[in-house]
């Protein structure tokens, strides 16, 4: 089309495409990520990627800032066909992307974090008042109020993200992409970084969003293209279309292929929470029941407070009242060491800081909640080294841990390969209930089957599963009752065929969306 | 692939760094040994076991607490403290008692201030939270002080002769008694951190305190019992170069604080916490006090000690960065 190459700095006519895609296809082995996908972006427009997590949505972006590399198709950046697109070549086009996790260093100030890596110096010294100088601009363009000398973890959240914001704009930007930036906001928070986005787009940005939240759909997007199993569906404008119509787009797929059927045994109940209310206050109230041989999902918002529950149910959260009780004992003065000998095993979501001792071996990190366990010590003090081995080296084979060796550090393994490693940790000893925060989160997707797979056969085996899960399809398709969260509070428990995705994404939202996912839902 | 190459051969990647400080302690050795040929003689030779069998002491009371990403600023108070403490004791009990009760009680005595001094740290940093920087620099000041003061400043002669022959003249199988001892305790250390729960346990709540809590680890009880053990270590180090000596000194311990950091990070042991095993206060203690006794042998200026041992700790520290950064 216009191949006229557009300097940075340049000023862009509105509706130029700035990114166009067109039957791009991308594979990881046999799995299919993205199929002849189709994408156009334009100067001054928000544009929304639609669809649910696994759709294709993040590879697609990755595609675009150059992280990953596709295996055909074509794609054109400001009008010139690329390949082996890298970062730095993406980012120095004017390529920006904010992640959904934050990349600034708490300890250092607003100004420091924006220049990290591309310091501006004059000699063999930083030119700190040209970077002042540069910061002040930017922070006016936007309009922030913020002081560049802040430290960084003095900054509230929605605070951060305006820093992270403006560290994509400090060097010219014309495509800045936002992977669901509102996930850790408050709405209060929510809407003034929607203002900033508006003004972007105003500038003539093109704005990739993406994201699966109505409501900000509806406010900022112009045009929507809606992602589903790695296949372009459709490209809509946000002024013809209407939720009803988003969400049919987005749902009426089938999981059959990618989650396992997991069999359905309902046993005795094994953990009750019983009007419990955390001292944090991140959850109120919270009555419900596990048991054995299902799968009890927790669905909601980041934040929900669906994460705390599965924390308090393992003692690392206080509870201020209620009474949580696993096998007909009350815990009390709850702790891990005692949940633990309670049977009951949890899987942090973040693997980094509670997960994995990152630079210990192997074998460390596999035997190290079961070190009283007869098998791995004797009268808990001496270690059977011999068995610790014999149990790593059963599980990297069980699980498919792929690793240098029985010796590698944690940290030497793979996202997937690391969730694996802290999966066999749950094997170490003889456990009643298996609790999954965020089972499968920076997990690639082989391994993520295989993870399905380990909660299919505990299930089967007997054993009470909880997933609490901020990917709507694994939450869904992996649990045979689902309970959601909202504000700390349980809104909903569905079970069994009641387990639809509008029937989910109704509890999401308050009232008004619910009255209309429900019309949805019936017709 | 990189497990077949190991298979086939030795792999020199992998074995290099394990020959790296057995080859700069026999350098040392060399070097000095080429300027002066005392070096290499027995005395010299007895001297040097002897003197890094005491310094080991105090490098192993500091990778103990170096595994869990912490530090000791007060094994030199406790050193100073234990040397003039015990010795108060033995000369005052001994014409009451007699020798042999007399060092029964001293090195007792002496071991229980050990415990006591770890004791104080590991509540305050496992229990109190407050950093181990602060809280060692605290006690080192406050029972540095109260060596000061117990002693009114002044060497505490006298000792039993009894006392400085069992614990520093007399030899087992021809080996130096402080060697022997630091023998056995290089051996219980090693055993009770490779072999033991708590060992264990140790390195893992060194990489991260979460993880070993949320592996159900009693984390505060293996912080502190970690500085008790650095606590007695010490002390064994009090009572042996108070032995040496012959004489209770209450400013035994001052130099002791920066190299027995210096010679656990030469030796290994990282100040991120995890890593290093009792190789590293062996290696370390060997090096420092090769290199050490060579700079008194060539009559360099003993006042360029500390600075060696200066640049040792930074050495080693950027040695553990460059392990850090490859890992």
């Amino acid at each position: 089309m216009n191949a006229t190459s557009t300097g940075p700095g340049e000023v862009i006519s509105p509706g130029t495409p700035l990114v166009e895609i067109s039957h791009l296809d991308k594979s990881y082995g046999a799995f299919k990520a993205l199929e002849d996908m189709q994408f156009e972006l334009r100067a001054g427009e928000v544009h929304v990627l639609f669809g649910e997590n696994g759709a294709g949505k993040s590879t697609l972006i990755q595609i675009i800032c150059g992280v990953q590399n596709y295996d055909s198709g074509e794609y054109r950046l400001f009008g010139e066909t690329l390949t082996g697109l890298t970062p730095a070549v993406a980012h120095e086009k004017g390529v920006s992307i904010v992640f959904q996790e934050f990349s600034l260093i708490p300890e250092m100030t607003v100004e420091e974090n924006l220049f990290l890596g591309h310091e501006i110096t004059g000699g063999w010294r930083l030119a700190k008042s040209a970077m002042r100088a540069k910061v002040q601009s930017v922070l006016n363009r936007l309009g922030f109020k913020l002081d560049p000398a802040a430290r960084v973890s003095t900054l509230r959240r929605a605070h951060q993200q305006m820093v992270e914001i403006a560290k994509a704009l400090l060097w010219d930007c014309r495509v800045l992409i936002l992977d669901e930036p509102t996930a850790s906001l408050t709405d209060q928070e929510a809407a003034q970084l929607f203002d900033i986005i508006e003004q972007l787009r105003d500038e003539g940005l093109g704005i990739i969003y993406v994201s699966h939240r109505m409501p900000e759909i509806t406010r900022l997007a112009d045009r929507i293209t809606v992602l589903r199993d790695g296949k372009y569906i459709t490209t809509v404008n946000q002024a013809d279309t209407s939720e009803k119509e988003l969400v049919q787009l987005m749902t009426g797929r089938s999981f059959d292929s990618f989650f396992p059927q997991i069999a359905r045994n309902p046993g005795e109940t094994v953990l009750t929470f019983e009007d419990v209310t955390l001292q944090s206050g991140h959850a109120k109230n919270l009555s419900f029941s596990v048991r054995r041989g299902e799968v009890l999902g927790f669905a909601g918002l980041a934040g929900c407070g669906k994460s705390e529950v599965l924390r308090a149910a393992f003692g690392l959260e206080k509870i201020a009242t209620g009474r949580i009780t696993a096998n007909g004992v009350a815990l009390e003065k709850h702790n891990p060491r005692k949940a633990l000998s309670s049977r009951i095993c949890y899987f942090p979501s973040d693997r980094s800081t509670e997960g994995l001792a990152m630079h210990q071996s192997l074998t460390f990190n596999s035997t190290i909640a079961a070190l009283d366990d007869p098998v791995f010590s004797r009268r808990k003090t001496l270690l059977n080294r011999r068995a610790e081995r014999g149990f790593t080296e059963k599980m990297i084979d069980k699980l498919k841990i792929r690793t240098p060796g029985l010796t590698a550090k944690a940290d030497q393994l793979s996202g997937g390969n690391k969730q694996k490693l802290m999966i066999a940790r749950g094997l170490s000893r003889e456990f009643d209930v298996f609790l999954f925060d965020e089972p499968t989160v920076g997990v690639d997707i082989q391994a993520k089957l295989e993870i399905y797979d380990v909660i299919k056969t505990l299930t089967e085996e007997g054993k009470a599963v909880v997933i609490a899960s901020s990917e709507l399809a694994e939450v869904m398709h992996m649990s045979h009752r689902v309970i959601v969260m909202r504000e700390g509070r349980i809104v909903g428990e569905l079970d069994g065929e009641a387990v639809t995705e509008s029937a989910v994404l109704s509890h999401f939202f308050d009232h008004d969306n619910k009255s209309q996912a429900e019309e949805q839902h019936a017709s | 692939m990189s497990e077949k190459t190991q298979a086939y051969g030795i792999d020199l990647r992998a074995v290099a760094p394990h020959l790296l400080l057995p080859l700069a302690i026999l350098g040392v050795v060399a070097v000095f040994a080429m300027l002066q040929p005392a070096m290499l003689s027995a005395d010299n030779a007895v001297n040097i076991m002897k003197q890094s069998s005491l310094f080991f002491f105090v490098a192993c009371a500091q990778l103990v607490v170096i595994i869990t990403r912490g530090f000791d600023l007060s094994v030199g108070a406790t050193v100073s403290l234990v040397s003039v403490a015990s010795s108060m004791a033995m000369t005052a009990l001994l014409p009451s008692i007699g020798a042999g009760a007399s060092i029964f009680v001293g090195v007792v005595l002496g071991l229980l201030i050990g415990a006591a001094i770890g004791a104080v740290n590991g509540a305050l940093v496992a229990y109190g939270r407050i950093n181990p920087f602060v809280v060692t620099l605290a006690t080192m000041s406050v029972f540095t002080g109260v060596a000061t003061t117990i002693s009114g400043g002044f060497p505490i002669f006298n000792l039993p002769d009894a006392f400085t022959f069992a614990f520093n003249q007399m030899t087992i199988l021809l080996l130096p008694i402080p060697l022997v001892i630091a023998g056995l305790v290089a051996f219980a250390l090693h055993f009770s951190l490779t072999r033991t729960v708590h060992g264990r346990v140790l390195y893992v709540l060194g990489d991260s305190n979460e993880v070993a809590h949320v592996g159900g680890r009693r984390v505060k009880e293996h912080l502190f019992l970690a500085y008790v053990t650095s606590g007695v270590l010490a002390s064994v180090a009090g009572l042996l170069m108070t032995a040496q000596t012959g004489s209770g000194e209450p400013n035994l311990g001052t130099s002791l604080v920066l190299s027995s950091i210096a010679a656990a990070v030469i030796g290994g042991a990282s100040l991120r916490g995890g890593t290093g095993g009792i190789s590293a206060p062996v290696y370390g203690s060997l090096l420092i006090v090769c290199l050490s006794i060579g700079m008194n042998l060539q009559q360099i200026n003993g006042s360029l000690q500390p600075v060696v041992i200066g640049a040792i700790l930074v050495f080693g520290a950027a040695l553990d960065a460059y392990r850090t950064k490859s890992r």
